[in-house]
């Protein structure tokens, strides 16, 4: 009881200071002007669709991933190649960084599957910097110089769009044999492998699908900053994402999207305190998970709780039959 | 008629043979037990079957079909399923989804249909849930199926890796130390409960420390020490095999319960 009570203690603490956060935030965004908060919304939406692929790989499936920067990279270059170079649409761009990220999700994913845990990641982390150093070298990029002249093409609509049917998809599934499958493996590989799920395949169709994320969130990257360098991509970039899907709580979609909302606006919310920022920026994240270590939304399982609801009435129909 | 045979297997770990050249037969629609001396070789006796271990020598087989060399995830696909002596549940996943997911080998659904969410797929989903409710209800956990696998109590988590093991509708159910940490009440249900899953047709490997839970519900008893077969007969017969109270001398508690 008194556990609980300190939970909902929390909870409502926690409540209250996101409404003082929102009333903040309105406040700033009454001071600047709307396409700045337009601007910041976007981040939020193509943050939270490569946040969503991620999840998918690290939360989800339970495959610790540093190098999520890496896929979105690809996803951007071959975009902008795509648009600037071959002139092909915009959204055809998209899909074509999303399929080429996800190539190389597979690809990677064959040699990383016999690895786990700290080994997976500093795989992915070297996997990583190989692309972002390849990207410096190479000519069609422009090297370390950067990719000029990519059309800002990317709106608001189309970056909600995406955001909600990345949502979707990852609800969806998550509720299908695939997504619990992903679960298990996240849970106990060895006990998935004897209740018939082949580990390899659903491993490596995580990365597929959370690479093509990363991709895709790439590519409306690329095209709403109109110029792209491989230092875009780095390591950072890689712990950026990974910090909305672990603050968020892993595995959660709701928590990926909070996630998102939080770390991509708050460094912007923060910007009057100007030097402090960061500072700023950085307890919030430790207070936040010393508060709820397993993330905002770790450990709060909607689906579950709405179904229980729904149960329980079949619960006493039952006992009444008895 | 056998249904899995093992013919001369035999797996070393560095110099140590943990399982040595053991033949044996599980015929179809029997209660079998495996017992021996802590480290005696009954997991890797499992672990073998489930393709966890290569065998070093020797051939498994399934009803005729090689077991050897085929991954993991196959085995249960032709009707080999099994629980583990130290449990290993979806811990934070419901009770119902640890079900289902042991119902995956069953299932066809793929990421087209995850996506599409077409009748057919729906269909399947509900297929599912019905039939992991009915493993639930057969071995007593309905009630808990929205609850988180690691709230369980000990008991109830060895029936639900039983559940989950089950609702494949396997062939051969293997079942590692099934009572271990259970209370003598559990246990006596635990009885009631393997007997019921034999009379569904599904034959069971059982591997148990608990002498009086061995003695009551197998037909036939194997004895294994120190990764060899010493012996196989009734239980009856095992109870008086000299071989097998030499093995279980240096433990007296063993002694005792197998005279008893
Ligand atoms: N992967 C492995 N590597 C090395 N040795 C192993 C391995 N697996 C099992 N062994 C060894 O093989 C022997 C048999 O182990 P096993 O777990 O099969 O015993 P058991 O009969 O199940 O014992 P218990 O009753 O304690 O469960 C032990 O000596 C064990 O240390
Ligand atoms: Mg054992």
């Amino acid at each position: 009881m008194k556990k609980l009570l300190n939970n909902w203690l929390i909870q409502v603490l926690l409540f209250l200071s996101l409404l003082g956060l929102t009333a903040y935030g309105s406040q700033i965004i009454n001071d600047i002007t709307s396409p700045y908060v337009l601007t910041i919304g976007l981040f939020i939406g193509i943050n939270l669709i490569m946040a969503l692929g991620l999840n998918l790989i690290t939360g989800v499936t339970g495959q610790l991933s540093l190098g999520h920067a890496a896929f979105m990279s690809i996803g951007a270059y071959a975009s902008a190649i795509a648009t600037v170079n071959y002139h092909l649409p915009f959204l055809v761009g998209v899909l074509i960084g999303g399929l080429i990220a996800c190539f190389f999700g597979i690809i990677i994913g064959f040699p990383t599957l016999r690895l786990t845990g700290d080994y997976l990641a500093i795989a992915t982390l070297g996997f990583a910097e190989i692309v972002r150093v390849q990207f410096t070298n190479m000519k069609i990029t422009n090297g370390a110089i950067g990719f000029l002249g990519i059309e800002g093409s990317t709106t608001f609509p189309i970056v909600m769009t995406i955001a909600v049917q990345t949502i979707c998809a990852m609800v969806w599934l998550e509720n299908s044999r695939n997504g619990r499958a992903m679960l298990a493996i996240r849970e106990d590989e060895v006990a998935s492998s004897a209740v018939g799920i082949n580990t390899t395949l659903y491993k490596i169709q995580a990365f597929a699908i959370g690479a093509f994320c990363a991709g895709v969130g790439g590519a409306l990257f690329a095209h709403t900053t109109t110029f792209i360098q491989p230092t875009d991509f780095g390591f950072q970039k890689s712990v950026d994402i990974l910090s909305i899907i672990v603050l968020g709580g892993l595995g959660s979609i709701p928590g990926t999207i909070i996630g998102a909302i939080v770390l991509t606006a708050a460094p912007e919310i923060l910007r009057p305190l100007a030097n402090y920022r960061m500072i700023v920026y950085g307890l919030l994240l430790v207070v936040i998970m010393i508060f709820r270590p397993y993330g905002l939304m770790g450990g709060v399982n909607l689906r579950q709780a709405v179904r229980r609801a729904m149960m329980f009435p079949k619960k006493k129909q039952a006992g009444r039959e008895e | 008629m056998s249904l899995l045979t093992l013919d001369n297997v035999t797996i070393r770990f560095g110099g140590l043979t943990a399982v040595d050249t053991v033949n044996l037969e599980i015929k179809q629609g029997e209660i079998l037990a495996l017992i021996g001396p802590n480290g005696a070789g009954k997991s890797t006796v499992f672990n073998l079957i489930t393709s966890i271990y290569k065998p070093t020598e020797g051939t498994i087989s399934l009803a005729g079909k090689p077991l050897v060399g085929i991954p993991t995830h196959k085995i249960a696909e032709m009707g080999v399923t099994r629980t583990f002596q130290t449990i290993r549940l979806f811990s934070e996943l419901s009770v119902l989804d640890n079900v289902k997911i042991g119902a995956h080998c069953r299932g066809k659904a793929g990421l087209f249909q995850a996506f599409t969410r077409l009748p057919g797929m729906k269909r399947e989903e509900a297929e599912i849930e019905e039939k992991a409710i009915k493993a639930l209800k057969f071995l007593d956990l309905e009630t808990k199926c929205e609850e988180m696998a690691k709230n369980l109590s000990y008991g109830e988590q060895r029936r639900l890796e039983i559940a989950r093991a089950l609702v494949s509708k396997p062939k051969l159910l293997l079942l590692d130390e099934p009572a271990a940490g259970m209370n003598p009440q559990e246990k006596v249900v635990l009885m009631e409960m393997i007997r019921r899953i034999r009379d569904t047709g599904i034959t069971i490997f059982l591997v148990e420390h608990d002498m009086k839970l061995v003695m009551g519900i197998s037909e036939r008893i194997a004895v294994l020490d120190y990764g060899k077969l010493i012996a196989e007969g009734t239980p009856l017969e095992v109870r008086s095999n000299n071989a097998v109270i030499e093995a279980y001398l240096g433990s007296g508690k063993f002694k005792s319960r197998i005279r008893r």
